[in-house]
């Protein structure tokens, strides 16, 4: 198989096969005469050879580029870059709350309560300061009656009284105001104490809620000029206390209650009942926000973290022994609350300084609420108690109850109806926030790293977002806005966590050569290397004929 | 020649002494052929008995057998094999299948030794064809090589593919050429690698015409040849579609092979290098590898284009290398038809060193995987530094009658250079 080079009198030769077997024998005697001289090759070993690379280089050529080209291009699908930014900037939708508030005043006519619908409203709009939360008075008709309109967050009943009270009712978000009879404006008058009470009112009814909001646009890049001024550091504080407090929004929070007692009884507890009775109906309003999963457990002899008979401050962040109680960080996705109902004769000590700071986990004298992981209740019983009637877990279901408000950040202030509605438009703008923000990162990030592949799911799904982004900007403040907005959130978090993206990280070109090198360097260098003397035997054929054609025409 | 004169009676006693040998280790070992079954070095995923049964299960329950991801195998084999009775009750039935399998692809490689195509085809013939072995002894050295009855006992599927490749390379040579693409057809139905063998095949065939109604014109004859496959596999296909009632056989036999989405350890050298690969370069390095298993066709077809036989020889050897799932039973196909190549022994380099080397793997092959997997004091890498090792003894094996093949024909150019040291440049 010796590759022979041949020797420069052999080129004559090539120019017909009739000539090689001349040339064999005339080589044998040659060859007898030079011994390191080996023969000519034949031009039929020559055609061969390269025939030989000629198919390795056809392979190479027609199939293995077109294929290494189609796997290793990253695909990376269009999304509309500057769009995401605007969104995580702001500047796609400016966040505005319109509130609209009824005012019932079926003993005022028609034209004394325009005229104090006008004062108030003049009234509200001097004491407003942001923007994006407007309150807009209207005067509900008069035949409406008890129910209160579906448009409007909040309905004024003006009922004459005594004197100028208010008071909310507490099934539905329906403000009662009663006035004595000599606060009607006077059509002429340019203001009135009542139209000035009733603002104070309405201000001071919204204004954990205009905080709230503000404090939500202050912390996302929000634009400066479209930001609320003179949010006081106190209240910014005190707000970031309470975010802090409550859990992490997600679509389903998971329940677990459980009842740990210190002695062999109680051993049953009728906990289905008693959730029924008095949880119940808040998961049921909660339910346009969040779905709850609920599951429920008993352990006896269960032995908390402190001994101590009385309880301090202290203690209680390490009551729970998480090391023996089957207490799960999380099923099935879910964040979990946890519900604990302890059994046993411990006690809490009345707290020493009664000077909380508001928003902090204030102890009761039965049980304190853990930040974003739920509630400790200490339930003293007489010691032959073997079953938890639904009368026993009244109180602490209420109070579990109330917990889970202030877990899921429900604001504190007015009625129960009017502070979930106020939780529905403040997580609709957290959503509308985060999922802006995550298309902004998302945005950034395809930027920021130009070979990641960007599969068309993600640009689906930032299509999708956008779209339910827009249509929550739109209907923000109500119902479908809040449904637009988490169905924005999920689809934007699913974008951004796109498997096969976070799996292809970012992988630089000399890892590439990492990669190719071992494998196709040893089998490239004998290509190459063939490739290069065909062609150098190719030229100097080319050249010595072109000398034998010259050197004929010189004869 | 040997001097063996084959008789009848010797004939006989070979096939009948190869059946008895197996018949007897199925009956005396009843538990080998299934430990057999078992081992990754006889049973890929495209050829295992267990798998097929577990087809077979879902065929005659009428479920779709690819179902379940388990079966990779031609969808023909599983009428084939409900027509048998069942193996747990009468696997004796089974087991006559398998041996005569066997015998036909002895009597095959017996009729391709005997046709002397080896030693003298139409364009070279050989100075030392007279010293060649007997087709009874080339029989004999298939039929009782270990790997081939250990193929036998473990009852790969991939007989089947190494019968039908045999009696291509027999019905060419013997001047059918129709018979001959028939045959290839139905290997490459079973195992689809078997279509790179077609171009020395028909190049085989070519050259072995009946003078009488020979076609004279090279590129018509290639066409009518490639149309035959083309027609044989169509109507294969269309069969297969009868029987199983969709077009899901395709994937599942074909594209697990050319996406070896199935990782199981084997002897050949993909699924270590594939379990290692980056899953962005994956869909590339398959194609590279598929590709060098196939650009040898090609090269090793000009080359040699005088002995097409040592061609096909040559890329069968290749195969049980570079295959997505080789077994032993590829390298027992290679290792029946060096045998043809007796006369150039001589001039080989290194059978002492790919002799050793591939014995020494067969010993320590399996402890090497025993070690990794039952006793957990090895990891993947010593089962795969062994078929390294494995491989580089039949590459060893390859190359050296590569090497002899060429020089015997550069002798005939260089008489004067016989027997003396040459230098390869």
């Amino acid at each position: 198989m010796s590759i022979q080079q041949p020797p420069d009198n052999g080129a004559g030769h090539f120019e017909s096969p009739a000539v090689t077997s001349d040339s064999v024998t005339a080589n044998s005697k040659d060859g007898a005469q030079v011994k390191k001289q080996p023969p000519p090759e034949k031009a039929s070993d020559v055609r061969r050879r390269s025939h030989i690379i000629l198919s390795f280089w056809l392979i190479i050529l027609l199939l293995g580029l077109p294929i290494w080209w189609k796997t290793t291009t990253i695909y990376r699908a269009d999304l509309p870059l500057q769009e995401m930014l605007d969104w995580s900037d702001g500047k796609a939708c400016r966040p505005v709350f319109p509130l609209r508030i009824s005012i019932q005043a079926n003993s005022l006519q028609e034209q004394e309560a325009q005229n104090l619908l006008r004062l108030t409203q003049h009234a509200l709009d001097d004491l407003n300061d942001f923007s994006g939360h407007h309150l807009r008075l209207q005067l509900a008709p008069p035949s409406a009656t008890e129910h209160h309109n579906r448009e409007s967050v909040l309905t004024i009943r003006l009922v004459p009284g005594d004197a100028t009270t208010a008071k909310f009712d507490p099934h539905e978000p329906i403000l009662d105001i009663t006035y004595p009879s000599n606060a009607i404006p006077s059509p002429t008058s340019s203001s009135s104490p009542l139209a000035t009470y009733v603002a104070g009112q309405l201000r001071s009814t919204f204004a954990e809620e205009q905080a709230t909001i503000s404090y939500l646009l202050s912390t996302n890049s929000i634009p400066s000029d479209h930001r609320p001024q003179g949010l006081s550091s106190d209240i910014s504080d005190s707000l970031s206390k309470r975010t802090s407090r409550s859990l992490k929004y997600a679509p389903t929070y998971h329940l677990t209650f459980s009842l740990f007692t210190s002695g062999p009884l109680p051993s049953s507890w009728d906990i289905d009942g008693a959730i029924g009775e008095y949880m119940k109906p808040v998961l049921d309003v909660l339910s346009p926000i969040h779905n709850f999963t609920i599951d429920t457990q008993v352990q006896l002899y269960a032995t908390p973290g402190v001994q101590n008979q009385v309880l301090n401050k202290e203690d209680l962040s390490s009551f729970i022994n998480a090391a023996e109680w089957p207490l799960s960080p999380s099923i099935g996705g879910a964040p979990t609350v946890n519900f604990i109902v302890f059994v046993g004769d411990q006690t809490i000590a009345a707290p020493a300084q009664s000077s909380e700071e508001d928003g902090a986990p204030e102890p009761s004298s039965h049980s304190w609420m853990m930040p974003q992981w739920g509630t400790v209740y200490l339930l003293p019983l007489p010691n032959d108690t073997s079953h938890l009637s639904v009368e026993a877990l009244k109180q602490p279901l209420l109070t579990f109850t109330s917990h889970l408000l202030s877990l899921t950040g429900t604001p504190q202030s007015g009625s129960l109806p009017l502070r979930l509605s106020t939780l529905s438009r403040i997580r609709s703008a957290d959503l509308l926030l985060r999922a802006s923000s995550t298309l902004g990162s998302l945005a950034r990030l395809s930027l920021a790293l130009p070979s990641i592949s960007i599969p068309s799911r993600v640009a689906d799904g930032v299509s999708k977002t956008m779209h339910h982004l827009r249509l929550a900007c739109e209907t923000l403040g109500g119902p479908e806005g809040l449904a637009h907005a988490r169905i924005a959130e999920a689809e934007a978090e699913r974008a951004f966590f796109e498997k096969s993206m976070v799996g292809q990280l970012y992988f630089p070109d000399e890892h590439k050569i990492a990669v190719y090198l071992p494998l196709l360097g040893p089998v490239a260098v004998p290509l190459v290397m063939g490739l290069l003397n065909e062609l150098k035997a190719w030229v100097k054929r080319r050249k010595e004929a072109a000398a034998v054609g010259r050197g004929k025409k010189m004869e | 020649m040997d001097g063996a004169k084959v008789t009848p009676g010797r004939t006989a006693c070979l096939y009948i002494g190869a059946a008895v040998l197996r018949l007897v280790i199925f009956t005396l070992l009843p538990g080998l052929p299934d430990l057999l079954t078992g081992r990754v070095e006889i049973s890929t995923p495209v050829t295992s008995f267990k798998r097929l049964q577990e087809g077979l299960f879902l065929y005659n329950h009428n479920v779709s057998p690819y179902d379940g991801g388990v079966y990779h195998q031609a969808p023909l084999l599983l009428p084939l094999f409900s027509l048998l009775p069942s193996i747990t009750r009468l696997p004796i039935f089974t087991y006559l299948l398998y041996i005569a399998v066997d015998l036909l692809s002895a009597s095959a490689l017996w009729r391709i030794a005997d046709s002397g195509e080896a030693g003298s085809s139409a364009l070279f013939t050989s100075p030392r064809r007279e010293k060649r072995w007997s087709g009874l002894v080339i029989a004999a050295v298939f039929l009782f090589n270990p790997f081939t009855v250990a193929t036998c006992l473990g009852r790969s599927t991939s007989v089947f593919t190494t019968c039908a490749i045999l009696h291509a390379v027999a019905k060419a040579v013997s001047g059918a050429p129709f018979g001959a693409m028939v045959a290839i057809s139905f290997a490459s139905y079973l195992s689809m690698y078997p279509l790179l063998l077609l171009p020395p095949l028909v190049l085989l065939s070519y050259d072995r015409q009946h003078s009488g109604r020979a076609i004279k014109s090279a590129p018509k004859f290639a066409a009518i040849c490639a149309s035959t496959v083309a027609g044989v596999l169509a109507a294969l296909f269309q069969l297969s579609y009868l029987v199983t009632g969709s077009w899901e056989f395709l994937p599942s036999t074909y594209g697990v092979q050319l996406t070896l989405s199935d990782l199981t350890p084997n002897v050949g050298l993909w699924w270590y290098f594939f379990i290692e690969m980056f899953d962005s370069f994956r869909s590339f390095f398959l194609a590279v590898f598929w590709l060098h298993l196939s650009s040898y066709v090609g090269g090793l077809t000009v080359r040699i284009r005088r002995q097409p036989l040592v061609a096909l020889t040559l890329i069968l050897g290749i195969f049980a290398i570079f295959k997505p799932y080789p077994s032993i039973s590829d390298a027992a196909l290679f290792q029946a038809m060096v045998p043809l190549y007796r006369h150039v022994f001589p001039l080989m380099r290194y059978t002492f060193v790919s002799t050793a080397v591939i014995m020494y793997a067969t010993c320590l092959g399996p402890a090497f995987y025993y070690l990794w997997i039952y006793a957990g004091s090895g990891n993947a890498n010593f089962f795969y530094a062994i078929t390294l090792v494995w491989n580089l003894g039949q590459s060893l094996l390859v190359c050296d009658l590569l090497f002899a093949v060429l020089r015997d024909e550069w002798e005939v150019e260089r008489p004067e250079m016989v027997g003396k040291e040459i230098r390869q440049i």
